[in-house]
C-alpha cells in the first residue's frame, strides 16, 4: 500500500503546485516578519485545537444561519437574534480559547525553558512578547474573518444595522487584544510550578468572566447603538473604552517586557511612556465628556479615576530600583526621564500628577458658579497621594538591610501605610469620639477627602495641612532618591 | 589578548556569595573544563557569561568588549547551551533550527544554507524532517548544540552537555567539541563526569563555594595543589607457581624499598601498589616517568621478583578535583 506522499508523487497524479512567485513572496515576507510570529502561526495552525474550534465555529455559524433564515419569515428582527448567536460563537473562541492558548504558549516557554534560548537570540523580551501577542491577534483575525460574512448575513435578515455590526466587531477585536495581553503578561509571572498551577485557574476564571461580560456589552451595544449614533457622548464612550482597553493592553505588555528584561537593558522607557499616555489620555476623555455635558460630577469622577490610576500604576513606576546599570549612564542623559532608576520614575509620577491636576483645576476655573468643595478635593487628592508614596519610598530605603530597599518593599510599605491611614482613624474614632472626627481623619485618604469635599470652616486648613505634609514627603523622597542615585553613579 | 577575560567576578544573593571573586581567562581554540560540586557556583557563573544574569561586581571582557555593560553586543559572540536543552516538541529538526536562525537575524537563502551546514556538521541531516519529540536524548542534545552554532559564535558555553548521554553519544559529543575547538572556537564546558573532561579539556577551573580554587592545565593544577613533586601510581602483580606468595611479597618489598623514587608501597593479595615520585628539586623532564619505570622493572627482574603485570596510572582530573575541593557546597 502506498503512502499518501508516494501517491502524490505517482505518475498521473499532479503534486500540489505553489507558483514560484507566491513561494518567493511568502519567503520574503516571512523574512521581514518577527520570527516569533512565523513560529507561533506555524505551530498553532497545525494543532488540533485550532482546527477543532475553527470547524466548530463555522459549523455553529452555519446552523445559526440556517435557523435564522427560517425564522426570518416570521420575525422582522431575526437579524438581531442571529447577530447575538454569531457573536457568542465568535466570542467563545476570540475571547476565551485564543487568550487561554496564548497563556499556555507563554507559560510553556517558561516550563520547557525555551524562554532562555529565545532571550539569547538578541530578540529581547519586548520583541518576543510582541511576537506572541501579534500571532494570537492574527489568529483572532482569522476567526473573525470567517465569522464576519455570517454577521453580515444577519444584516440582511433585518433588526441590526451595518455600523453596529462594525462597531461590535471592532470592539471585539480590541477586547481580544486586551485579553491576549492580560494572558501573556500573567504567563510571564509563572516562574514556579506552584504559581503556574494557581495562575492556570486564575486565567480560566478571568477569561470566563471577561468573555461573558464581552457578550453582555455586545448585546447592550446592539440594543442601544442605533438610537445613540447621533450622540457625541456615545462615540466618546466607545472611543474612551477602546482607548482604555488598548492602552491597558500595551501597559501590561510593556510591564511584562520590563520585568523580563535585564537591568542592563532599557526596561523603564516603555511602561513610563504608556503610564503618561494612559493617565493624561484618560483624563482627556473625562475632560471632553465634561465639555460635552457640563456636569461637575464628570470632573469629580475624572479626578478620582486619575488619582487612583496614578496612585496604583505610579507606585510601580516610582518604586524602581536605585539608579541604573553602568551602560545606561553612557546611553542616557543624567536626567532623561526614560532612563531606569527610582529617581526618574518618581519625577515622572510628579510631572504627570502636576499636569493632570493643573488641567483639572484649569477646567474648574471655567466653571461658573464654582463649587469650592470640588477645588478642595482637587488639591487634596494629589497631596494624599504624594504623602503616602513619598513616605513609603523614604521608609523602605531608610532601613539598610535586605529585603528593605527593594521595589517590592516600597509597594508593601505604601500599601501598609495606606491601610493604616484609612483604617485606623475610624477605629480610634469609634472608641474615643465620633467616627468621622475631622482632626482624627486628617491623614485618612478616604474620609479626609470626603471631609474637604463638604467644604466648611476647617476645609481650607485641612487642605493646607495635607498639602504641606505631601510636599514635605515629596521633598524628602526626592532628596533620598537623588542621594542614592548619585551614590550608585 | 584572551578571547574571554573574567576579572574578579562576583554574584551575591543577599548574604549568599554564589560567585566570589572569580578570575580566569580562556583562549580561542581551547576547551576549558569548569568543575565543582553541586551548588559551587558553576551554573551561576555560566549564566553571567551567557548574559542571562548580571554580576554584583567584577568585569567580563569578551573579545575585548565588556559583556556586562553591553550584553546586546556580546550575545552574537556567545553560544550557550543550558543544562536543560529545551526544544519545541511539535517542530521538526529543520524547523527548530530554521526558527532560531531567523531569531538570530539570518535571512533568505543564506539562512537555509547555514541551517543545512549546521545539520551536516552535527550529523542531523538524515533527521531534518523528524519531530524533535521523536528524537533520542543524544540526538536532542545535538539539536541543542546545533542551535548554539547557528550564529557562528566565538565562545561556546555548555552546561553539563554530557549529562544523561549514553557512551556512544558522549564520544560523539567529544569529537564534535574537539572539531569546534580546532575551528578556533573557545569552549567552556561543565560536567560531573571528570574523566570525560580530562580527555577533551586543555585546561580546567575548579570552583567551590563560589570561589575559584585552581585554574590552568590539569597537570599544572596537580602539581600546584599537591604541593609536591610530580608522581605516578604503579600497580604490580606477582605470579608464584608452587611457591609461597607471602615470601615473594616480602622479597619484592625488600627490593622496592631500596629503589630510588619509590614511595607508599602497599599490598593487596598478589598486588603491589606504589607511587613513583620525582625527587624534590629535580627537573621534571617529559619522559621522567618512563625512565623511572624502566629502571624499576630492570631492578625487579635483576632481583628475581616474579612480576607478571606492571601498570602505571597518571594522576588525573579526578585526583586533582578531590585534592583541591573539600566537598563543601553553598
Amino acid at each position: 500500500m502506498s503512502t499518501p506522499e508516494a501517491a502524490l508523487e505517482a505518475p498521473g497524479l499532479p503534486a500540489p503546485h505553489v507558483p514560484d512567485w507566491l513561494d518567493r513572496l511568502g519567503a520574503r515576507l516571512a523574512d521581514r516578519v518577527n520570527p516569533i510570529v512565523v513560529k507561533e502561526l506555524r505551530q498553532h495552525l497545525r494543532t488540533k485545537v485550532f482546527w477543532v474550534f475553527f470547524s466548530l465555529m463555522l459549523l455553529g455559524c452555519l446552523v445559526i444561519a440556517m435557523v435564522a433564515s427560517l425564522a426570518a419569515d416570521e420575525s422582522d428582527k431575526a437579524g438581531l437574534g442571529s447577530f447575538y448567536a454569531f457573536f457568542v460563537a465568535l466570542s467563545g473562541v476570540q475571547h476565551f480559547v485564543i487568550p487561554y492558548t496564548a497563556y499556555r504558549s507563554m507559560a510553556r516557554e517558561q516550563e520547557d525553558e525555551t524562554w532562555v534560548l529565545l532571550s539569547l537570540t538578541g530578540l529581547g523580551p519586548r520583541r518576543i512578547l510582541f511576537g506572541k501577542l501579534t500571532s494570537f491577534v492574527l489568529q483572532g483575525a482569522l476567526y473573525a474573518s470567517a465569522a464576519a460574512p455570517f454577521m453580515l448575513f444577519s444584516y440582511y435578515l433585518n433588526g441590526i444595522d451595518l455600523p453596529t455590526i462594525a462597531i461590535a466587531l471592532t470592539l471585539g477585536a480590541v477586547f481580544q487584544v486586551f485579553l491576549v495581553s492580560v494572558s501573556v503578561s500573567l504567563a510571564t509571572l509563572a516562574e514556579s510550578r506552584l504559581v503556574r498551577g494557581l495562575l492556570h485557574f486564575v486565567v480560566l476564571g478571568l477569561l470566563g468572566i471577561a468573555s461573558s461580560t464581552g457578550i453582555g456589552i455586545a448585546v447592550a451595544l446592539a440594543e442601544e447603538a442605533p438610537r445613540k449614533f447621533a450622540d457625541p457622548e456615545f462615540w466618546l464612550a466607545i472611543g474612551g473604552g477602546g482607548f482604555a482597553f488598548l492602552t491597558t493592553a500595551l501597559l501590561l505588555f510593556e510591564s511584562a517586557a520590563s520585568r523580563l528584561s535585564m537591568p542592563t537593558e532599557p526596561y523603564a522607557a516603555g511602561p513610563r511612556v504608556l503610564f503618561v499616555i494612559q493617565a493624561l489620555g484618560g483624563l482627556a476623555v473625562f475632560v471632553m465628556a465634561w465639555v460635552l455635558d457640563g456636569d461637575d460630577d464628570i470632573l469629580m469622577a475624572g479626578l478620582l479615576a486619575f488619582s487612583l490610576y496614578v496612585a496604583f500604576v505610579g507606585l510601580f513606576i516610582a518604586s524602581d530600583r536605585d539608579s541604573m546599570a553602568k551602560n545606561h549612564w553612557a546611553r542616557h542623559a543624567r536626567f532623561s526621564l526614560l532612563a531606569p532608576g527610582g529617581l526618574r520614575g518618581f519625577v515622572v509620577v510628579l510631572l504627570v500628577l502636576l499636569v493632570g491636576i493643573s488641567a483639572l483645576v484649569g477646567c474648574f476655573g471655567q466653571e461658573d458658579p464654582r463649587e469650592p468643595g470640588l477645588l478642595n478635593v482637587m488639591l487634596t487628592a494629589p497631596s494624599y497621594l504624594l504623602l503616602y508614596l513619598g513616605a513609603a519610598i523614604v521608609i523602605a530605603r531608610w532601613i539598610p538591610h535586605p529585603p528593605w530597599q527593594t521595589p517590592a518593599m516600597v509597594r508593601l510599605v505604601a500599601l501598609g501605610l495606606f491601610t493604616i491611614g484609612a483604617g485606623v482613624p475610624p477605629l480610634v474614632g469609634a472608641v474615643v469620639s465620633e467616627g468621622d472626627d475631622r482632626a482624627l481623619n486628617l491623614l485618612n485618604p478616604i474620609v479626609g477627602l470626603v471631609n474637604v469635599g463638604r467644604d466648611g470652616d476647617l476645609a481650607f486648613t485641612h487642605v493646607l495641612v495635607v498639602a504641606a505634609l505631601g510636599a514635605l514627603a515629596t521633598v524628602a523622597a526626592f532628596l533620598m532618591l537623588l542621594k542614592r542615585d548619585v551614590k550608585w553613579a | 589578548m584572551s578571547l574571554l577575560e573574567v576579572k574578579s567576578l562576583s554574584r551575591h544573593f543577599g548574604a549568599l556569595k554564589a560567585v566570589d571573586d572569580v578570575t580566569f581567562t580562556l583562549e580561542a581554540g581551547t576547551i576549558l573544563g569548569f568543575i565543582g560540586p553541586n551548588g559551587a557556583g558553576k551554573s551561576t557563573t555560566m549564566r553571567i557569561l551567557a548574559t542571562l544574569d548580571v554580576p554584583t561586581g567584577g568585569e567580563v571582557l569578551l573579545d575585548g568588549r565588556s559583556l556586562v555593560e553591553r550584553p546586546d553586543q556580546a550575545r552574537p559572540l556567545i553560544g550557550y547551551m543550558p543544562d536543560r536543552y529545551g526544544t519545541y516538541d511539535d517542530m521538526t529538526v529543520f524547523e527548530f533550527l530554521d526558527f532560531f536562525a531567523r531569531a538570530y537575524g539570518q535571512k533568505g537563502q543564506a539562512r537555509v544554507d547555514r541551517v543545512d551546514s549546521v545539520m551536516d556538521f552535527t550529523g542531523l541531516l538524515p533527521l531534518k524532517d523528524k519531530l524533535t519529540s521523536e528524537l533520542s536524548k543524544g540526538m536532542k542534545q545535538r539539536v541543542a548544540l546545533g542551535r548554539t552554532l547557528l550564529h557562528d559564535p566565538k565562545l561556546l558555553i555548555l552546561d553539563e552537555p554530557a549529562d544523561g548521554l549514553d557512551p556512544r553519544a558522549r564520544i560523539e559529543l567529544r569529537e564534535l567539541l574537539r572539531a569546534l575547538a580546532s575551528q578556533g572556537k573557545a569552549v567552556l564546558i561543565s560536567s560531573h563526569i571528570l574523566t570525560e573532561l580530562s580527555e577533551i579539556c586543555d585546561s580546567c577551573a575548579i570552583i567551590e563555594q563560589g570561589r575559584l580554587l585552581a585554574t590552568g592545565p590539569v597537570s599544572e593544577i596537580l602539581h600546584r595543589s599537591a604541593g609536591a613533586a610530580p608522581s605516578t601510581e604503579v600497580q604490580l602483580r606477582l605470579f608464584v607457581a608452587g611457591g609461597s606468595l607471602s615470601e615473594a611479597l616480602t622479597h619484592a618489598e625488600r627490593v622496592l624499598l631500596v629503589q630510588p623514587q619509590v614511595k607508599n608501597v602497599s599490598f593487596a593479595q598478589d598486588l603491589i601498589r606504589l607511587r613513583l615520585e620525582l625527587d624534590a628539586g629535580a627537573e621534571a623532564k617529559p619522559q621522567w616517568v618512563d625512565e623511572a619505570c624502566a629502571r624499576l622493572i630492570a631492578a625487579l627482574v635483576r632481583e628475581g621478583v616474579p612480576v607478571c603485570s606492571f601498570q602505571t596510572r597518571q594522576l588525573d582530573l579526578e585526583d586533582a578535583f578531590l585534592h583541591v575541593t573539600k566537598g563543601r557546597v553553598q
